[in-house]
Order: structure tokens, then C-alpha cells, then sequence
């Protein structure tokens, strides 16, 4: 087989597609939003994945809550210091945090109150520190936030409803971008003594308490002592938070998955419609190339030419649609299918996570694929007898 | 030049069930020669042609061409051989009827990969020969029998081949074209290719190019 590229092999497979043309524009329109659709897929999955492995990472090793009949209720801040007393324990930080539901766009902020002087329990939050004017009533808000109260007329401040009622404005001076837009994307930092206000919670309370232990190793026997300590509290240590994170993010990927499994199956079945057979005509063809001169692998180098045009034209077409769907219009519907929460959260947006390994599986998953399906029924063709073939 | 020695072909239907298409077949056909293959339909002719250009295999005996036994050729080989040594015209054309007349005259040099130049003198000089050259960038559906007929000619002349094979040539041709027909044959014999046609059109009978007629009756010489 010569390593030249045959240009009149190319002309032949460019005008048997176009010979075909009404067959090949459907095939290569389905192969297009199969592959348009596998991409999306991934490409969601990807941000996810980054999002998720971010928020991971950012995790306070334990986090202590009051709780009783099953219900989460404010935690004394006194119990900081006791539990600082265990050792292998570094810190312990209380944090005033909660949920404000924001009617007008059925959504709920988190809102997180931070102590000017005091250690933040992660490294987001020390950076926005130094930006936050303290002195005032005033809050720096994520992404998400920015964009629901920009819609609602909110730019420059914001009220608050306080539990009794009254108002609280707050001034938004400015909008912060964190490592992740997940964590961030809803968020609402401002003093803790402002977010105390807004929830009603007395200056000796908090929402829970953050355990910071430099030793992994120590988590669990450390989580263990806490509860024996404080019956009454609930310990949750960073690996359950994580196997929660990932149960709810494999629900969702078992949506994908079935998507995916979709895909598939129709990508299969036009496969199946492929291999079950040529038509009388390109068979006829195929034996009417072989009684001219043609071998068995010429035939078979046009037909993997037809293939990979349609197919390559197909992934770069479905690839530059679903990166367009999924990044620059967030992936409508899809995104929506698959975090569960953005009902009640400030849709974030996906970040842009360019993967070398998830564009060759999508190739590798569409185009050899769709090229043995072309190849591999001229092959029995082109194997026949050329006179049986004619015949 | 071209001999068969002791051919038998037989079709296997089913496992039970086949037909002996040739029998215990003999001829020599010497260079340059033009030769007639009479016979009724299902004779056993197109049969005979197809063994002549390796497009298939005899059950029994040799088809010997140019002292090279082309009917033991694994196929890749049979491709090559009929690439350079064999021009078929069917009975049908069997042209690719979306395909214009250059792009079906062409289809036997594709696989060479020639150097255009070479190619288009290849086309020009066959186009010509065959009075096509008006119709080149036309479809082969839009033309008429007699058109498709030289097309298919010009196709199996393209690469210049030793063996001019035809299976019934003149079976959908009116009688002027058929005679145009072997005007066309007259000037293949001059030009010294050895021409081989399988036809029961009676216009080839006792004609004066003709250096033998075979007859063949239900797969045997008569």
C-alpha cells in the first residue's frame, strides 16, 4: 500500500458522498448531534468534575454542629476552646453562615460572616478579608448573587429581611471570584456581626464550628472524642462530606450516563444499518471497480476516505457546537438536568476545562467507529468474486 | 497467447444443487487475433469471458495468458493482471450512471495515482478515438445507448490493455450503431489488440476481421 495520499481516490469518495448526497447530509447530521450531544456530555462532566475536586479540596477537616431530635440548632462558640484543648487539634474556628431566600427570584444566598481579626477557616476567605470595609455595612458578593440582584435592581445595595421584619441594607462594594465558582457562586461574605443581625443569632452562638487538624491520620479518632465529649453535637468529618459531595455527583452522572447510554444506542444502530449490507447498487459498484483493475484495497481506501470525511467533519462539527453550548450558553437544559440545586442557587457557570484525553475518547468513540462500519460491508464486497458481485 | 486447458466452471446453487455453467473447455486464442464466441443465451459465454479476465475461477482446468497462469492468481494479483492486460466491455456498460463521462472513463487509472498530465493525455487520446470528446463533462445517464456504448468502450481502452473482452456488445444497440460498433472493432484490430466477443447477434457471423468463431451449446464446444 503506497504511502502517498491517491488525490483521485479522495475525488472518487468526495463525489460518492455527493453522489449520495441526500444519505450522506442525514448521516452526517445524526452522527453530528450524537457527537454534538457525547461532547456536551463530557464536556459538563469535566467542569463538574474540576468544581467538585476544588470544593473538595477547600473542606475543613471537621466540622462540629449542634444537634438535637435530629435538628440542627446554633452552637455555644465557648465550645471553640474546649475542643482546642483535644489534642492534635490547630484550631477551632465558629462560623456564623445560613441561607437568605430571596423571593422575588425563588433563590436562596449563603450568606457567610467573617471576623476581621480572626483566623478564616479557608484560604477563599482570607483573601476576600483584606478587601471587605469592615466599618461599614457593606458585603462583597459572588458571581451568581451579582447577576440575580443586577436583575432585580439591586447594583448598588441590598435589603436584607430580618426575622422580625425590619430591614437591613447593606451596601454590595464589590464581587469576588474564588477558586471555584461552586463554593463562590452564591455566595454573600460580610462581617459577622451584620450576618448575626440578618439571621437573629445572639453574639455567643454560632452556626457551627470548623476543627482544623493537621494530621489526616487523626481525623477519625479525633471526630470520635468530639462526640464522646458532646454527645449532643454532630461531627461530620471531611470524608463524609466528601461522600456526600460524590453520591450526589454520581446520581447526576448516572443521568449523563443514561444519556450517554442513548447516544450510543442510536449511534449503534445506524452502525448496524451500516454492517447488515451495501445496496445492490454500491455492490454492483464495488464488483463493477474490482473488473476494471481495481484491488481490494483501493476499494477499501475510498471507502475509509467517505468514512473519515463524513465522520472527522461530523466530531469537529458536534465538538465545535457542544463547546459552544457548553461554555459560551452554559449548556441549557442539560446543565439544568444535572445540578439539581440551581433551582434554589444562583446557577453558577461552567468553567472552561480543555481536556486533551476527553476530545481523543470522543474521537476515538465516533470516527474509527463510523469508519469500519463504512469499510468493513465493502470489504465482503470487494472479497467476492468480482464476476459473483456483477452478477 | 491465451489458452484454456480442460476449464470446467460449476455454480453451487445450494449444497445440494449445482450448475455446470462450462465443460471440459479447450481453446487457443493466438495475439492479435479477433475472435467470435456464438451461443444462445445461458450457453455459457459471459462465463467464458469472466475466466478470460479473472473476474472469477474455473472449478477445473487453467486459463493460461501470456504463459502465466491467471486462473491459480490470488486476487490482488487478478486485479493487477486485468489493470494492465484487460479491457471488458459489458453487456450492460456497467458505467456508474452519477458519474460524468471523464470521471467513468478514468476509474481504471485511479488506483495508479498517475501524474495528471499523463492522465488527461490517457483521456483526451481515448475521448477522441471513440468520438466522445463533446460529452466529457456530461452525466452518463443524460446519454443514449449508443453514447453509453463508447464510453464503456473508452473506459476499457483507457490503459491501453493487450485484450479486448465484450460480452454481447451490440445486445442493446439499433443495427447502425452495432455497425458503428465494429467499425470501432475494425480499428482495435488494427491497432493489434487481441479482441475476444461473446455475442448471437448474426451482423459478427462470416464477418471478413474475423479470425475464428467458437460455438458454444450448453457449456461445451459444438
Amino acid at each position: 500500500m503506497s504511502s502517498k495520499i491517491n488525490i483521485y481516490l479522495v475525488e472518487y469518495a468526495i463525489n460518492s458522498l455527493l453522489r449520495q448526497k441526500h444519505k450522506t447530509f442525514f448521516i452526517t447530521i445524526i452522527l453530528t448531534i450524537l457527537i454534538f450531544l457525547l461532547s456536551s456530555v463530557f464536556l459538563i462532566t469535566n467542569s463538574i468534575k474540576h468544581e467538585l475536586n476544588a470544593t473538595l479540596k477547600s473542606l475543613p477537616e471537621i466540622i462540629v454542629q449542634k444537634s438535637k431530635a435530629g435538628r440542627h440548632y446554633d452552637i455555644d462558640i465557648d465550645m471553640a476552646d474546649n475542643l482546642l484543648n483535644i489534642t492534635g487539634v490547630k484550631s477551632a474556628i465558629p462560623r456564623v453562615w445560613g441561607y437568605y431566600y430571596f423571593y422575588n427570584s425563588k433563590t436562596n444566598f449563603s450568606i457567610v460572616g467573617i471576623d476581621e481579626y480572626e483566623e478564616q477557616y479557608k484560604d477563599t476567605l482570607e483573601k476576600i478579608a483584606t478587601t471587605l470595609d469592615f466599618s461599614k455595612d457593606s458585603m462583597l458578593i459572588g458571581k451568581g448573587v451579582n447577576r440575580i440582584m443586577s436583575k432585580n435592581y439591586y447594583k448598588e445595595y441590598f435589603n436584607f429581611i430580618k426575622p422580625d421584619g425590619s430591614i437591613k441594607k447593606m451596601e454590595i462594594s464589590g464581587v469576588f471570584s474564588a477558586d471555584t465558582e461552586l463554593e463562590s457562586n452564591d455566595m454573600i461574605v460580610m462581617s459577622i456581626n451584620n450576618a448575626r443581625e440578618i439571621f437573629d443569632m445572639p453574639s455567643a452562638h454560632a452556626t457551627d464550628i470548623v476543627v482544623k487538624i493537621p494530621n489526616v491520620d487523626e481525623i477519625a479518632t479525633i471526630a470520635q472524642k468530639i462526640k464522646q465529649q458532646y454527645p449532643d453535637t454532630k461531627v461530620i468529618t471531611k470524608d463524609d462530606l466528601k461522600i456526600s459531595y460524590q453520591n450526589i455527583f454520581n446520581y447526576k452522572s448516572g443521568l449523563f450516563l443514561a444519556l450517554f447510554i442513548i447516544s450510543l444506542f442510536t449511534f449503534f444502530i445506524i452502525i448496524y444499518d451500516k454492517l447488515s449490507g451495501l445496496s445492490s447498487e454500491e455492490k454492483r459498484e464495488v464488483g463493477v471497480l474490482k473488473a476494471i483493475g481495481w484491488r481490494v484495497e483501493d476499494v477499501l481506501k475510498a471507502k475509509f476516505y467517505e468514512g473519515f470525511i463524513v465522520s472527522f467533519f461530523a466530531y469537529l462539527l458536534g465538538l465545535l457546537l457542544s463547546f459552544a453550548f457548553v461554555y459560551i450558553f452554559q449548556a441549557p437544559l442539560l446543565k439544568n438536568i444535572f445540578i439539581g440545586y440551581s433551582e434554589l442557587k444562583p446557577s453558577f457557570e461552567l468553567p472552561f476545562v480543555f481536556d486533551i484525553q476527553t476530545l481523543a475518547l470522543i474521537f476515538f468513540l465516533s470516527v474509527p467507529i463510523y469508519i469500519a462500519a463504512t469499510i468493513i460491508p465493502s470489504w465482503r464486497s470487494a472479497t467476492l468474486e468480482a464476476d459473483e458481485v456483477i452478477r | 497467447m491465451i489458452e484454456l486447458k480442460n476449464i470446467t466452471k460449476k455454480y453451487e446453487i445450494n449444497k445440494n444443487n449445482t450448475i455446470t455453467a462450462l465443460k471440459n473447455i479447450n481453446i487457443k486464442i493466438g495475439e492479435g487475433e479477433l475472435v467470435i464466441i456464438k451461443g444462445s443465451s445461458g450457453s455459457g459465454k459471459s462465463t467464458l469471458l469472466s475466466l478470460i479476465a479473472a473476474l472469477s475461477k474455473p472449478t477445473s482446468g487453467e486459463v493460461i495468458v501470456d504463459s502465466k497462469r491467471i486462473s491459480k492468481l490470488p486476487d490482488n494479483f487478478a486485479s493487477d493482471f486485468r489493470q494492465n492486460n484487460i479491457g471488458f466491455i459489458f453487456q450492460k456498460y456497467n458505467l456508474i450512471n452519477s458519474l460524468s463521462v471523464r470521471d467513468n472513463i478514468i476509474l481504471p487509472l485511479i488506483p495508479m495515482n498517475l501524474n495528471i498530465d499523463v492522465l488527461n493525455t490517457k483521456l483526451q487520446n481515448v475521448i477522441k478515438m471513440f468520438h466522445i470528446e463533446h460529452k466529457e463533462n456530461v452525466l452518463v445517464k443524460n446519454l443514449s445507448g449508443g453514447e453509453q456504448q463508447r464510453v464503456a468502450i473508452a473506459r476499457a481502452n483507457i490503459n491501453s490493455p493487450k485484450i479486448i473482452l465484450a460480452d454481447e456488445p451490440t445486445a442493446n444497440l439499433d443495427e447502425k450503431l452495432s455497425l458503428a460498433f465494429i467499425e470501432i472493432l475494425k480499428e482495435l484490430k488494427f491497432q493489434g489488440k487481441t479482441i475476444i466477443i461473446a455475442t448471437h447477434d448474426p451482423l459478427f457471423f462470416n464477418f471478413n476481421i474475423v479470425d475464428k468463431e467458437i460455438k458454444i451449446y450448453q457449456g461445451s464446444i459444438s
